[in-house]
């Protein structure tokens, strides 16, 4: 294996200086479930690697309402967490899904979205409820709604020295459900499609809507356009189908080990579909 | 039937506490002093021309004692062809081409050195289906064959045509006869363990192996032959074989990375090992064969079989290995599996630009049978005839012969009755299709009695006791995971009078252990059992030969013994002088004691007892023992192709009930049944154990398994991209019944199991499916894009 | 670059020169020689090089070996007890047929203990949960599910 150093900073500003002493040649490291493999295979060069772990201000979670949820948090932490699961079902149900439980003791929400694959399961949950994500740097500190963090797969919008730090979710109003559902070709797989749903109702007719997909196209995507059919609507069988039918359209799916592009195609509408009928479900639950 | 003490019990495996512990050592755990670590470089390109290989920075990394190619070495051919090289020259013809190798003093090294070595290559044009190979002008991937005559073409002259009967004629005399077509896929071993070996030379330039094998023996042969290669003729070598973490088929022929390894170890003087990661155990060992399979069957008005025609093109990859037999296997069911009266069977094969392919669990009768029994459900529909009646009318039976094949005991018709039982058959065929539900079976007929696909089935045994009546089992036998030493033991202690926890089985080490052909086609139970069997019954013979002379004074001086220390016990009056006879004595439980007084304490003494009383006095004496089993089968006729391959025959059913999601065409299987006819187990735990795993195999190759080539590049070779069942994927009741038929031939009953339990499993599922929504998927894996894709087929129509 | 660090290995106090770019794995099989734990994937998908770390489960094979500094690591080796003697749940493996090869196992048989440790009367689909990172080839899983069950009501005897 190639051979790096390896350093364990303590504090934020200690990780920066680090970073920008090693110039382009070091990445960050969280979890390291995805990163050690990519280096290990040439993917990735890396002749350091800096940990986050031992930067205790990014592991918390504060729920309040609103989540302030640090980057640097388990997975582990967030599945067994049973007031955020109540809070933000689609985030912890996308998190008990991902890898297996090995991974999940040492991967975290941060290392997810910054290896930014087009099939990161924490995707669709945090688009779809509008997360708030903050960047931090040598430079000072600044926010990037989560819309605009992906640029393509393995691409987002951060500078070398930056690191995710935050991730923050508003409060979901009354009468609003969300969901997360994923697709593989066994239970434990890199998703084939996976999507997330959001719904704010007002008595039978949809007042809010969002909606994201993943796996279908260069970044996790969010489907504005289907959106806007769904708002101050009813939510109807035939409605749904339309709906299933301008999913297909949004996306676009690759052909490669795990499924095929036409398949990724249908199954995106069909999970969006599924995906709005059960947090349309759970809003009424409320 | 009889009642055994150990035989059908289910006693905890010997090998599990080691292996619980982690002390159990699997080859990747060997070190040895002074080892180097060995790495292969392996082709870039599926077919080209080798014009120069740069190996001068390689040799002067620090740490790298060994730089080899084909150039720098002798030439090593390998396969029963012998068209493959341990190391390529000239040319390559797939991207799993050894082009050279290195060994170096610690793994890292190795693996830089391989990454300096530059190879210049000239790119030729590739084939990479069989269909491309047989059309005219097609880039030829061997241009002579191993003698070193020009070929004219890609297919491998392989004499694989059988036939019964006049199946034209057949066909004239048939109600209804469907035809079709079907595929399998490549799927790969996956042994949790990865493969590897260490070799080294002796003083002499003896060669001493430990490699994870199956065949120890024929590895050996291969090997020797491998020295004469070398220069080293009349050299020997010793094969070690330490626990292999599964082999599923991959330890059952010796493979490039072996001869690269005793070469690296010859030029060095130094032990060295090469053991596989991951991703080169999936990218350069040898998968299933797959197969494409035109089939057409027929049958009378009253559904009896009339004729069954079969026509395979497979794709043999490279270079020819045990791939290209796998025909010699698909005969059993394409003549066998029910009565089929008229059959022809013609295999093509064709070298490609592809992997080449070896043994895989099974070994084609999966994909064999995936074509039989979708058709038979195909030929049933014509018929107008439910298929589980369609399959019970043309059962085979116990005491008849097709095609050579000498089928003794036969519990197929007992094996489908319990499917359609348990799977409610007669309440669900065709009355679930409103819920997308639907149930659907297959059989399956294997060898069971060893399988004679070489000059010898044979397989030895030496029984060695000691002074405390343990008895240490010799063989050439291989545990690998499936219960091997188990089964051994408790043949053992039955068969000798001991208790399993006083016997251990040594195995692995042809310097000590009798020659075995290979644990392969579900014949290491079976034939070492048996060998153990004539073993024990010897070592019986001598212990109450030795019996009729020194039991009584034994007993005599016991008892003598007990009356010096306690005055008052008084002494029981036996005749202690009179010569006894062998037939008066028995030995049970670790006792030795007269059969006419099988309750009197006095007259019983501990076999360690007896055996000590035997060895330290003058002209004293131990007993060994040793059997050589070779089963009663015979191989296929090389004129007529007819042979009993096998003792005698596995039987089994598999079915199914499952459901379709018809948005989405995701499977979801509701309950899986199956029934086999296993002879009688000798371990029902470990027996178990078998169709369990089996069955999970068979669900993947069903359901999730393939490797995906792109133009011969392996695109798929980890577990994150290749996707075998976890244990959460097993979210339906499995459940496993054993049929006890009894077989004559086998010891204690006992048919071989290691390998039936995964081989209808696939057309069982796709049958159901067919029940559920009335569409046939046709190729494996069954996956959901092909049954929305059927559906959707469907519904234009 | 090279550091000594130092952690608890199943109980003991240890220290070690490690370089940076080594996984936990290598370093447990080849400075400690304790092969138990093994790579069957190098990529986190199969668990079989799976320890316990503070009672955790984890890959061994993705851990970078300077993270264990001051941490409680346990092996399949450390389960073994004074003399010999098997923990429960190896002992319920070998008595109800968890085992065939036997290479899955000891991370198989961790990962049950990280399962049990947290929760002692796992429902069927707790214990296919707790052991969706641990491939097995050899068993179909039947019988490591039946292994798990019984090594939980060994346990519950024992509390």
């Amino acid at each position: 294996m190639k051979k790096f150093a390896y350093y364990q900073p303590k504090s934020l500003k200690e990780a920066y200086g680090l970073m920008e002493k090693q110039g382009g040649n070091a990445k960050y490291i969280a979890g390291g479930t995805d990163i050690i493999w990519r280096v290990k295979q040439g993917m990735t060069e890396a002749g350091a690697l800096i940990s986050l772990r031992g930067i205790e201000e990014l592991a918390y979670i504060r729920l309040n309402g609103d989540l302030a949820l640090g980057s640097m948090v388990p997975f582990r932490t967030i599945e067994r967490d049973s007031s955020l699961a109540k809070a933000y079902p689609s985030l912890s149900e996308a998190v008990s899904l991902l890898a297996n439980p090995q991974v999940r003791n040492v991967a975290t929400v941060g290392g997810n979205l910054c290896n930014a694959a087009p099939s990161a399961d924490c995707a669709p949950p945090l688009i779809v409820l509008d997360a708030i994500l903050t960047l931090e740097g040598p430079g000072g500190k600044r926010e990037v709604p989560i819309g605009d963090f992906f640029k393509g797969p393995g691409k987002m919008c951060m500078e070398n020295t930056e690191v995710l730090t935050q991730i923050r979710l508003p409060k979901m109003a009354g009468n609003s459900g969300t969901s997360f559902l994923k697709k593989g070709r066994v239970s434990q797989d890199i998703a084939i499609v996976n999507a997330a749903a959001f719904l704010v109702m007002e008595g039978n007719l949809c007042r809010k809507c969002r909606l994201a997909v993943g796996a279908v196209a260069p970044v996790p995507l969010r489907l504005r356009d289907v959106e806007g059919m769904l708002e101050n609507q009813e939510i109807s069988t035939e409605l749904l189908d339309r709906v299933a039918e301008k999913v297909e359209q949004a996306v676009s799916p690759i052909t490669d080990v795990r499924s095929t592009a036409e398949y990724r195609r249908v199954l995106s509408g069909v999970l969006v579909k599924k995906a709005i009928r059960e947090a349309h479900q759970r809003a009424g639950q409320q | 039937m009889t009642d055994y003490t150990f035989v059908g019990s289910e006693i905890p495996r010997p090998d599990a506490p080691d292996k619980a512990a982690g002390k159990a050592l699997f080859i990747s755990d060997l070190v040895k002093p002074g080892m180097l670590y060995g790495r292969i470089k392996y082709s870039e390109y599926a077919h080209a021309r080798i014009k120069h290989i740069d190996t001068s920075k390689a040799e002067r990394l620090p740490g790298v004692r060994a730089v080899i190619t084909g150039y720098n070495t002798p030439e090593i051919r390998i396969g029963f062809m012998k068209d493959n090289f341990a190391l390529k020259k000239d040319k390559v013809r797939q991207f799993r081409d050894e082009v050279a190798a290195v060994a170096a003093t610690d793994p890292e090294i190795a693996k830089e050195a391989v990454d300096l070595i530059r190879v210049e290559y000239e790119e030729l044009s590739g084939v990479f289906t069989p269909e491309d190979a047989l059309k005219e002008g097609a880039p030829l991937i061997h241009e002579v064959d191993p003698r070193g005559k020009p070929r004219k073409d890609n297919v491998i002259q392989l004499p694989w045509n059988w036939s019964e009967g006049d199946v034209e004629k057949a066909k004239d005399a048939s109600a209804f006869i469907v035809e079709d077509n079907y595929e399998t896929q490549l799927i790969q071993q996956t042994c949790m363990g990865t493969a590897g070996c260490i070799a080294e030379f002796d003083l002499q330039s003896n060669l001493i192996i430990h490699s994870k094998t199956q065949i120890p023996y024929l590895a050996q042969n291969d090997f020797n032959q491998a020295l004469v290669a070398m220069g080293l003729k009349g050299k020997s070598t010793r094969v070690i074989v330490p626990y292999l973490g599964g082999s599923f088929g991959t330890g059952l022929d010796t493979h490039g990375y072996e001869y690269i390894t005793i070469l690296l170890a010859y030029r060095t003087g130094r032990p060295v090992k090469i053991l596989l990661n991951r991703v080169e155990e999936f990218s350069y060992l040898s998968p299933r064969q797959p197969s494409k399979t035109h089939i057409i069957q027929g049958c009378d008005k009253e559904g009896k079989l009339t004729f069954r025609e079969v026509n395979m093109l497979l794709d043999n990859g490279a270079y020819v290995s045990w791939g290209a037999t796998t025909p010699t296997v698909m005969l059993m069911p394409i003549s066998t599996l029910y009565q089929v009266p008229n059959f022809k069977y013609h295999a093509k094969i064709v070298y490609t630009n592809n992997t080449y392919c070896q043994a895989m669990r099974g070994y084609g009768n999966p994909q064999a049978t995936w074509a039989i029994e979708n058709n038979m459900d195909q030929l049933a529909e014509k018929a107008g005839i439910d298929p589980l009646d369609f399959r019970i009318i043309n059962r085979n039976e116990a005491n008849t012969e097709s095609f050579g094949f000498k089928i003794t005991s036969c519990g197929l018709e007992e094996c489908i009755r319990s499917v359609g039982d348990r799977l409610e058959w007669k309440k669900k065929r065709g009355k679930q299709k409103a819920k997308a539900r639907g149930v659907g079976m297959a059989s399956l007929f294997h060898t069971g009695g060893g399988c004679r696909i070489y000059r010898s089935d044979g397989t030895g045994i030496i029984m060695k006791l000691d002074d405390f009546g343990n008895v240490s089992v010799s063989t050439g036998g291989i545990e690998m995971g499936q219960g091997f030493n188990s089964a051994l033991s408790i043949a053992t202690a039955e068969a000798l009078g001991v208790t399993p926890d006083k016997v251990s089985v040594v195995f692995g080490d042809t310097a000590t252990c009798p020659w075995d052909v290979g644990t392969h086609a579900s014949r290491g139970a079976y034939t070492s059992c048996n060998a153990a069997i004539l073993a024990a019954d010897k070592a019986r013979k001598k212990i109450f030969d030795l019996a009729a002379t020194h039991f009584m004074p034994r007993v005599k001086s016991i008892l003598k013994e007990r009356q010096k220390k306690d005055p008052n016990f008084e002494m029981p009056d036996f005749d202690f002088e009179s010569p006894r006879d062998p037939s008066e004595f028995d030995l049970k439980g670790n006792s030795v004691f007269l059969r006419e007084e099988p309750e009197n304490p006095f007259l019983r003494i501990s076999l360690g007892e007896l055996l000590r009383a035997v060895h330290f006095r003058n002209q004293g004496t131990m007993i060994v023992t040793e059997a050589f089993y070779d089963p009663n089968n015979t191989m296929l006729d090389p004129k007529t192709g007819k042979g009993n391959l096998s003792a005698t025959y596995t039987w089994g059913a598999q079915g199914a009930e499952v459901e379709v999601d018809l948005e989405t065409g995701e499977l979801k299987i509701l309950n899986f049944v199956s029934a086999n006819d296993v002879g009688r187990p000798i371990n029902k735990q470990t027996i178990m154990g078998q169709f369990y795993g089996a069955s999970v195999i068979g669900f993947g190759y069903a359901l999730s398994e393939e490797i995906k080539l792109d133009k011969g590049r392996n695109m798929n070779p980890n577990f994150l991209d290749y996707k075998i069942f976890s244990a959460r994927d097993l979210n339906f009741p499995l459940n496993i019944e054993l049929i006890e038929t009894n077989d004559p031939e086998g010891p204690f009953g006992a048919k071989g199991v290691g390998e039936p339990g995964l081989v209808p499993t696939a057309p069982a599922i796709g049958n159901a499916i067919y029940d559920a929504i009335g569409v046939r998927i046709k190729s494996l894996p069954i996956t959901p894009e092909k049954i929305l894709a059927a559906l959707k087929e469907k519904d234009k129509k | 670059m090279k550091r000594v660090i130092k952690f608890i290995l199943n109980g003991n106090t240890v220290s070690a020169e490690v370089e940076s770019h080594k996984m936990l794995l290598e370093v447990l099989r080849d400075t400690f020689e304790l092969t138990g734990t093994k790579e069957g994937c190098g990529q986190g998908e199969c668990g079989a090089c799976t320890v316990l770390i503070d009672g955790v489960s984890i890959n061994s094979c993705l851990y970078p070996v300077f993270e264990v500094e001051g941490k409680s690591v346990t092996t399949i080796e450390g389960l073994v007890g004074e003399g010999g003697k098997l923990h429960p749940i190896q002992e319920a493996f070998v008595a109800r047929g968890g085992i065939q090869c036997g290479f899955c196992s000891p991370g198989m048989i961790l990962s049950a203990k990280a399962l049990l440790d947290e929760n002692r009367a796992p429902s069927d689909e707790d214990i296919k949960r707790g052991i969706s990172g641990n491939l097995c080839r050899c068993t179909g899983y039947v019988q490591i599910m039946d292994s798990i069950r019984d090594a939980a009501s060994r346990l519950s005897g024992q509390d």
